[in-house]
């Protein structure tokens, strides 16, 4: 028993150092790719090549004053913050980030928890997400912040449902809610979901950006109309704290991604690969679509929200609905996953 | 009137994606251009002889400072930045400042001290940076402002060149 909790321990330290420290790594690289994408150097000032950057930010933050706007609503002002960096790091528990390890004569699953219904609680977790962007907005009582908000939710919103759809479309193929299965399910580099799944996976990616607050539908911040939009008001280190939900967001939907579709810890040609490969594999995939959320936002420019409704509607929807249809009927014509 | 006629998007191009793919790979090609940023303490801009930087007194190879406190170079300042003390040497010239102040933050780096000075004592270098904590700290004084002549050369032969254009070389 003191073992399982020891296991159980290291195991959840290990990977929120690696989610805070990916958030942190996240902050510099934005800025890195942005400055290589337009000749710049970025910063690299603060350590070998500005690694300690997210550092020196956080102590500033950290020393900066924090100021509550007259009017806010204290409490909601303060929790807000916290709402928004919860849902992300609390979603990352059921990700297998390996296939197991054999610690003292047991088998130890990589992951924090294996649920059964994993693909559930992540859904249910990630729809959370919105009430930090829409509390902070309300709860500054500045109509910036609001717009942005109402802006965040009704996004969050349109765009969550093709999401889910076309996560259920994987749930259809694996024929489980437990993201363990999902990924023995794509253990050889054909098994892997991209190939059966590949307009899911498009809607997938699409519906990420736009869950995550993220270019080209950061519409709940677009500064040149709302200047920051949400987290206008907010200073200090509450101002980081949305910005490390921020970054832990997309390292979850990253992870998401390559689970889902890029069978999680699986390696091409080798489908018996020891445990510390597959995390490798793992790593690298999440931070291939780590570097997509940047790339992205370092090359398109932001939609108009008529347009990201207009696409959310009446382009992904449709698809996801006619994808997920022609999944069930495939899955129920071929007897089975 | 300018009628704007807006071009139909191609099927292709409605597709969307194939165009966000068009833009996302040049945006990778351009990841690895060269960076043109200049790392600035590091790499400097070139100066050139022309370049008017602060006012530095010339050190001669003797190790004085050819400055006999005429007061010229003070008069000519248009920014009163300049402060001379005269006083009194056993060297031939028998005069030379105790205090010769400059307040670079008062200097408009015009140059007119150099055109006044007829010892040749004080000429523009190609110093540029002005910080530090305090104002008196960058009221430069006689031992801030002295330089070798080396390091001054450049600018010294620069001058002489073109004060030459209308002065003979007997003249001096």
């Amino acid at each position: 028993m003191a073992v399982d909790l020891l296991i159980w321990f290291v195991k959840a330290s290990v990977v929120y150092g690696a989610l805070l420290g990916t958030a942190a790594l996240m902050s510099l690289a934005e800025r890195k790719v942005s400055a290589w994408m337009q000749y710049r150097h970025g910063p690299n000032r603060v350590g070998p090549f500005g690694l300690l950057q997210p550092l020196a930010d956080g102590v500033k933050f950290i020393f900066k004053e924090e100021l509550v706007p007259e009017g806010a609503n204290r409490w909601l002002f303060r929790l807000a913050p916290a709402l928004a960096a919860m849902p992300a790091m609390l979603t990352v528990a059921v990700i297998p980030f390996g296939t197991s390890v054999e610690i003292a004569g047991r088998t130890v699953p990589l992951s924090i928890t294996d649920l059964d219904i994993g693909i559930l609680y992540v859904l249910a977790l990630s729809g959370l997400a919105v009430y930090g962007a829409i509390l902070g907005g309300w709860a500054s009582n500045s109509k910036y912040s609001l717009l942005g908000g109402l802006r965040a939710s009704a996004q969050m919103i349109s765009y969550e449902l093709s999401l889910m759809l076309a996560i259920l479309a994987i749930v259809l193929v694996s024929g489980s809610l437990d993201l363990r299965a999902v990924i023995e399910g794509q253990r050889g580099f054909t098994d892997w979901n991209i190939w059966k799944q590949p307009l899911a996976f498009l809607l997938f990616t699409v519906a990420t950006f736009a869950e995550t607050n993220r270019h080209p539908f950061d519409f709940a911040e677009c500064e040149p109309e709302l200047v920051g939009g949400f987290h206008t008001e907010y200073s200090s280190m509450r101002f980081a704290l949305f910005f490390l939900g921020e970054y832990c967001a997309m390292t979850v939907m990253a992870a998401l991604n390559a689970t889902l579709f890029f069978g999680g810890p699986s390696v091409p040609g080798l489908p018996d690969a020891p445990w510390w490969l597959g995390v490798g594999a793992f790593g690298a995939k999440t931070a291939f679509f780590l570097f997509l959320f940047l790339w992205v936002r370092w090359t398109l420019p932001r939609f108009r929200f008529d347009q990201l409704m207009k696409l959310g509607w009446q382009v992904l929807l449709p698809l996801a609905l006619v994808n997920l249809t022609l999944t069930g009927a495939w899955v129920a014509w071929s007897g089975g996953h | 009137m300018v009628v704007v006629e807006r071009k139909e998007l191609t099927l292709w191009e409605r597709l969307w994606l194939p165009e966000v793919a068009r833009g996302l790979s040049i945006t990778f090609r351009k990841l690895f251009q060269k960076r043109i940023t200049r790392q600035y303490p590091e790499e400097r801009l070139p100066t050139d002889e022309v370049t008017r930087g602060q006012p530095r007194l010339v050190v001669k190879d003797d190790g004085n400072i050819a400055c006999v406190s005429c007061g010229l170079c003070e008069a000519a300042c248009p920014a009163y930045a300049i402060t001379i003390d005269g006083g009194e040497t056993d060297r031939f010239i028998e005069r030379e400042p105790v205090r010769f102040d400059i307040d670079m933050l008062r200097c408009i780096l015009c140059g007119f001290c150099e055109e006044a000075c007829p010892k040749d004592a004080i000429f523009m270098s190609d110093e540029l940076e002005l910080a530090d904590y305090s104002r008196g700290a960058l009221v430069y004084d006689m031992h801030k402002l002295k330089r070798p002549k080396a390091a001054l050369q450049k600018r010294i032969d620069y001058v002489y060149r073109i004060n030459d254009r209308w002065r003979k070389p007997s003249s001096t």
